[in-house]
C-alpha cells in the first residue's frame, strides 16, 4: 500500500515537473513550479527528512513563488513575457537531460554512502537535533561560509539599483485599501508567523526546525506586512537594517573566534558552552536570514518600477 | 489503519491532480492561481495524513505549509495589479470586470 503512495507522489512530481517545462506561457510555468516546490515537500516528508521537507515548503514553494510571480507581472509591464519560453530550447534540453542522467547513473553505479555514525558524537553536540547538530557543529564552516553568501547575494540585487534611487526605499511602493481584505490579512498573518517563526528555531534545536526554516517564514511574514502597506520597506542606508543583516555572520564568527581563543579550535565548541552557544548563534542567524531573504525578494531600490 | 490511511493519501493526492489539470488549463491566470492555491490546501491534508502514518513532527511542516501558501496568493495579486504594488480592492471594477478577465491571454 505504501508502494503505490510513493508511486501516485512519483507521477505527480514528475508530471509537474514536465508540465512546468513543456507548452507555452511564462505564468503557468510558474504556477507549475510553485506546485512542483509543494509535491516535492511532501516527497522529503515521505523520506523522513523532515527538516529538508520544511526548509523546500518555506523556499521552494512560499518565497520562490513569490518571487516568480512578482517576476512575471514586471516583465508583463515590459511587455517581454510574450516573447519568452517561446521556443524549444535545445542546448537546454540537453543539459538538463545529460545531469539528469547522470544522476541516474550515479543511483545504479556508486556505491550507497554510509551515514556518519552520529551515536558517540551527538551527546557532545549540544543539541538533539542531529541536522542543526551538523549545520552549527560538526560543519560549522560550511554554515557560516553559506550565511556570508546570502548577504553576497543582497548585496549583487543591491548593484542594480541605479545611482538616482539609491536612497529611495527598497521594492516597490506597495499600497493597498487601508480596511480591505489585504490590509486585514497583513495584520492577521504576521503575528501568527512569527509565533511560528520563533517556535521553528527554538524546537530546532531538539526536534525538526532550525534557524534557516524560522528565518524564512519570519521573512515571509514580513513581506506579506509590507505588501499589505502596514509596514514601511526599509532603505538601503539605515544603520539599523544593515546591523541586522551582518549580526548572524558577526556572531558565528566571533564565537568561532571565542572558541580559537579558549584552546578549542576555531569554530569549535567546547562540550560545556555548546547549547548556549548554538543557541546564540542560530537567533542571531535567524534575525540576518529572516532580513536578507525579505530584502532579497523585494528587490533593489527602484523609484522607477511604477513607470516600467 | 494504516491501509485506511494509505488509502486517504492517494485519495488525496489524486485530487491534487485534478487540480493541476485546472492549472494546466487555465485559461484565466485567476484559474490557474486559485488551483496552485488548491494543490497547497491538498498538500497541506497530505501532510496532515503523513503526521498520523509516519511522524507527528510532519505538522510542523503542514503548518508551514498552510502559512506560506497565502503568500503566493497576495503575491499573485500585486503583480497583476497595474502598477505592480496595488490592490484590487483600491479602485471599483470597471463595469465588464467578468468577461475581461476572460480576455487576459493565455501567456498572462
Amino acid at each position: 500500500m505504501s508502494a503505490a503512495l510513493d508511486l501516485a507522489l512519483c507521477a505527480l512530481i514528475l508530471g509537474v515537473g514536465l508540465a512546468s517545462m513543456a507548452g507555452r506561457g511564462v505564468f503557468r510555468a510558474a504556477i507549475f513550479f510553485i506546485t512542483y516546490g509543494l509535491l516535492v515537500a511532501i516527497g522529503w516528508a515521505r523520506l523522513g527528512a523532515y527538516d529538508v521537507a520544511l526548509a523546500e515548503a518555506a523556499i521552494g514553494s512560499g518565497l520562490t513563488g513569490v518571487l516568480l510571480l512578482a517576476a512575471h507581472g514586471r516583465l508583463r509591464r515590459l511587455r517581454a513575457a510574450a516573447e519568452s519560453l517561446s521556443r524549444f530550447n535545445l542546448p537546454a534540453a540537453i543539459a538538463g537531460g545529460g545531469v539528469a542522467l547522470s544522476f541516474g547513473w550515479a543511483w545504479f553505479a556508486l556505491p550507497v554512502p554510509r551515514a556518519p555514525d552520529l551515536t558517540y558524537a551527538l551527546p557532545q553536540a549540544g543539541v538533539g537535533n542531529p541536522v542543526t547538530a551538523v549545520l552549527l557543529n560538526f560543519r560549522a564552516w560550511d554554515t557560516l561560509v553559506e550565511s556570508i553568501v546570502l548577504l553576497a547575494a543582497l548585496i549583487g540585487v543591491w548593484m542594480m539599483a541605479r545611482d538616482a534611487d539609491w536612497d529611495a526605499p527598497l521594492g516597490l511602493r506597495y499600497h493597498a485599501r487601508p480596511s480591505g481584505v489585504l490590509a486585514s490579512f497583513g495584520r492577521i498573518l504576521p503575528p501568527v508567523g512569527l509565533i511560528f517563526g520563533v517556535y521553528l528555531v527554538w524546537a530546532g534545536a531538539e526536534s525538526t526546525g532550525g534557524a534557516f526554516q524560522g528565518g524564512t517564514v519570519l521573512a515571509a511574514v514580513g513581506l506579506v506586512a509590507m505588501m499589505a502597506g502596514i509596514m514601511r520597506p526599509p532603505r538601503v542606508a539605515q544603520g539599523a537594517w544593515r546591523a541586522a543583516l551582518v549580526l548572524g555572520p558577526v556572531v558565528f564568527l566571533g564565537s568561532g573566534l571565542a572558541g580559537a581563543a579558549l584552546g578549542a579550535g576555531f569554530l569549535t565548541l567546547p562540550e560545556a558552552l555548546a547549547k548556549p552557544a548554538i543557541l546564540t548563534i542560530e537567533a542571531a542567524l535567524t534575525v540576518s536570514i529572516a532580513v536578507t531573504l525579505a530584502l532579497l525578494v523585494l528587490g533593489p531600490p527602484d523609484e522607477g518600477g511604477q513607470q516600467a | 489503519m494504516t491501509v485506511w490511511l494509505h488509502i486517504v493519501a492517494i485519495v488525496l493526492l489524486a485530487s491534487l491532480g485534478g487540480a493541476l489539470w485546472r492549472v494546466w488549463r487555465g485559461p484565466s491566470p485567476a484559474d490557474r492561481m486559485m488551483a496552485a492555491q488548491l494543490v497547497g490546501t491538498g498538500g497541506v491534508a497530505v501532510l496532515v495524513v503523513l503526521a498520523a502514518l509516519q511522524d507527528w513532527t510532519l505538522l510542523v511542516v503542514a503548518l508551514a505549509l498552510a502559512l506560506l501558501a497565502a503568500l503566493a496568493a497576495v503575491g499573485f495579486v500585486k503583480a497583476e495589479s497595474p502598477d505592480g504594488a496595488g490592490d484590487p480592492e483600491e479602485t471599483d471594477p470597471p463595469e465588464d470586470w467578468r468577461t475581461n478577465s476572460q480576455k487576459v491571454p493565455q501567456d498572462g
